[in-house]
């Protein structure tokens, strides 16, 4: 057998399980290599076998399951762009956490990473539901990992919240699929433009179920602090495993479903606005970075909400760019975190002059998200803004979406490695990241070079291939977009500079910000507390009536039973003969009439 | 000739020893060396900032050379993007303020004895 067929041969099976394959061996290796092999081996054999993949939108392996059919394998152009960024990601953090050695971690990132890439080649909606779900599962250990009691805590809230969102999803596939006789995803809708998306129709209540759960999941508002309360409550690899999957994997379920419907532009909007409020003030910064994903999620879900073919492309592209340059900032805090202990503003600064590879990597992760020409958010983030500007009654919301790029570059480009690496200098020196660190970080960085310097090769992976090479061709380096781009981004930096000059930036200070998770964490304890309230005195009484029952039936029973109580005293051998006689009869007389 | 009447040759100049000059900090990393440490000094910052708004302004005369523009929507207008990032930028920075001061609380604002959502602080 030739490494061609054998490569083939492979790839009918869902890549994601060649993942999950190394993450059992990561779980049991003991030795170094064994481990590094798991860790980096097992997603580039799913990305080798993504290079050849099956006939697009053809099911590859079908099975049944409790008499439904089941498509475990259905790759298209939409899953294909995820799965390689996912995959990519994957070895990545291999790379990344090839320092630390925790045989949890390793394989609850693995799983994680796998069930991901298994979800979005899954061609059916029962598949999906539980790889998603065992991807869920696998992130919350990634969080109990940290093993303090801040992250014990963090972790559970976390399980709460993705277990209602799973079960939203899981009830809702399984209603859909019940009313619609199906449960694959090309009998639930047809082709639009070649590619199979916004298939779920809302007229069905379990639509409507999924799409709450997608939300949940993707961080909707109101739900969006699972983000913010989880990242930070991880290990220095935690967080760079738990950015890449989860919101990606709602993205892609959104737009496999719901692209078009009008309710996500608003809502996609809305997410790119309120997080840059949030990031201003915090000073935790993986916290921050978790508010910028809020806000760049907000960017993909207004696009797949636009359901256009450039909105959706862009949606795609800019799932792929932030999983990488996402993963390099908070590899970027990892390496702080690992040296420092910590990743709070108020106690960084000046570590640039002995950490000048992490910089270097942050400020590359930093203009890769802040879309500055030749970095790798120009490159797909253009073709939302773009999908925005020429929509019809879109104004609005391309004015939000122009102001949240603004907002991105102060939290995610300037803040992230102004604060960390420069900034007033507390004397730290520590030391570079390891060897393994800054390899996943230069790694990271070069992809984000590289698909701001030359995106055809991006663009060839999209949803919709042609429409993609012609705005690459025509509008992505066009002198209007260069020249508008530089002059938002310079006129934001020179205001920065003026309020730092003028001393009206806000310094940062310690504290807590308070945010939507208030509600359950403080206002939901206290409404239940208050409705306990008018009970409590009934309540109390209630329980002193059953204590001293209980008291005077134990009193009670030691009469009867205790040493020289009623049961055990000595009776006279005449009477126990007739006691006994007495029952035997009894016993007789109840044979006889029992019958 | 003898040794006496040999003429004393001059002593040799001590060579001139040029010292490294020392770049950086003590410990500093070379690559930081290189890459930043010519960013630190208060005329670094005032001129990068006076180097990002001759940008923009360039970028706004950019605007009128290159692009042919209708005029008739927001965003055709000349500097529109410039200065909408400035107000941007800056509303985003300054909000920081009020908000700070209305929503920010204590580090252990949600801690309580318990471990558990609520108040038993």
């Amino acid at each position: 057998m030739t490494a061609d067929q054998l490569i083939r041969g492979l790839a009918a099976v869902n890549p994601g399980f060649f993942i999950i394959a190394a993450a059992l061996l990561a779980a049991v290796a003991r030795d170094t290599v064994v481990r590094a092999v798991a860790l980096i081996g097992g997603p580039i054999i799913a990305g080798v076998v993504l290079l050849y993949p099956p006939v697009a939108g053809v099911e590859v392996a079908r099975t049944g399951f409790l008499g439904f059919d089941l498509a475990l394998y259905r790759p298209d152009s939409l899953s294909l762009i995820f799965g390689f960024g996912f995959t990519l990601a994957a070895a990545l953090t291999g790379i990344y956490s090839l320092h630390r050695r925790d045989q949890v971690q390793d394989a609850a990132g693995m799983v994680y990473a796998g069930s991901a890439v298994a979800a979005v080649f899954a061609g059916d909606l029962i598949s999906l539901v539980i790889f998603a779900e065992m991807a869920t599962l696998a992130s919350a250990a990634i969080i109990f990992a940290k093993r303090t009691g801040a992250s014990y805590r963090a972790a559970l809230r976390y399980l709460a919240i993705q277990s209602v969102g799973g079960l939203l999803l899981l009830t809702g596939a399984i209603l859909y699929g019940l009313a619609e006789g199906s449960f694959l995803f090309q009998e639930l809708g047809g082709l639009w433009n070649g590619v199979l998306v916004g298939i779920f129709d809302l007229k069905q209540p379990g639509a409507i179920l999924i799409l709450l759960g997608a939300g949940i999941k993707a961080g909707f508002p109101l739900t969006h602090n699972w983000l913010t309360d989880a990242y930070p409550n991880t290990t220095e690899t935690g967080a760079v495993a738990l950015s890449p999957y989860t919101t990606s994997l709602a993205v892609y379920i959104l737009a496999r479903g719901f692209a078009g419907l009008d309710a996500l532009i608003w809502i996609g909007a809305v997410m790119t606005i309120y997080p840059v409020f949030f990031a201003v003030m915090e000073n935790d910064l993986k916290k921050v970075l978790a508010y910028s994903s809020n806000n760049q999620i907000g960017f993909m879900v207004c696009a797949v909400g636009m359901g256009t073919t450039l909105s959706l492309n862009g949606a795609a592209a800019h799932a792929f760019a932030h999983i990488i340059f996402k993963g390099l900032l908070f590899m970027c805090m990892g390496a702080v975190q690992l040296r420092l202990g910590t990743t709070k503003a108020t106690d960084l600064g000046g570590i640039h002059r002995t950490m000048p590879w992490t910089t270097l990597a942050c400020l590359i992760g930093a203009a890769s998200i802040s879309a500055i020409p030749f970095f790798a958010g120009y490159s797909s983030k253009a073709m939302i803004m773009a999908s925005a500007e020429s929509g019809m009654g879109l104004t609005v919301v391309w004015l939000m979406l122009l102001f949240a790029s603004a907002g991105v570059l102060e939290h995610s480009g300037i803040k992230i490695p102004f604060f960390a690496f420069f900034s007033h200098d507390g004397g730290k020196r520590p030391k570079e990241a390891p060897f393994n660190m800054v390899l996943a970080m230069g790694l990271s960085a070069a992809i984000c070079l590289a698909i701001g310097l030359k995106p055809s090769w991006l663009y060839q992976l999209l949803p919709f291939r042609d429409q993609a090479i012609k705005f690459l061709t025509f509008d992505l380096f066009s002198t209007a977009h260069m020249i508008q781009q530089t002059e938002l981004i310079a006129f934001a930096v020179f205001a920065f500079m003026l309020l730092k000059w003028l001393k009206m930036y806000p310094p940062e200070r310690e504290g807590l910000i308070l945010d939507a998770e208030w509600i359950w964490r403080k206002a939901l304890p206290r409404v239940a507390a208050g409705l306990a309230r008018p009970t409590a005195i009934p309540g109390r009484a209630i329980s002193a009536l059953i204590a001293s029952t209980g008291r005077r039936v134990q009193g009670l029973a030691a009469q009867v039973f205790a040493e020289g109580g009623l049961v055990s005293r000595k009776l006279p051998l005449a009477g126990t003969a007739v006691w006994t006689l007495a029952i035997l009869g009894l016993v007789v007389l109840i044979s006889l009439f029992s019958r | 000739m003898t040794e006496e009447t040999k003429p004393a040759t001059p002593p040799k100049p001590e060579p001139i020893r040029h010292e490294p000059i020392r770049l950086g900090e003590p410990g500093e990393h070379p690559l930081s060396v290189l890459l930043f440490s010519w960013m630190r000094s208060a005329f670094f910052f005032r001129f990068f900032m006076g180097v990002m708004a001759a940008v923009g302004a360039v970028m706004i005369g950019f605007e009128f050379i290159f692009i042919r523009k209708s005029y008739t929507t927001i965003d055709s207008l000349p500097g529109f993007f410039g200065v909408f990032g400035f107000i941007a930028f800056a509303a985003a920075v300054l909000s920081g303020w009020p908000l700070g001061r209305a929503m920010r609380r204590r580090e252990d604002y949600y801690d309580t004895t318990s471990g558990e959502a609520g108040d038993d602080r």
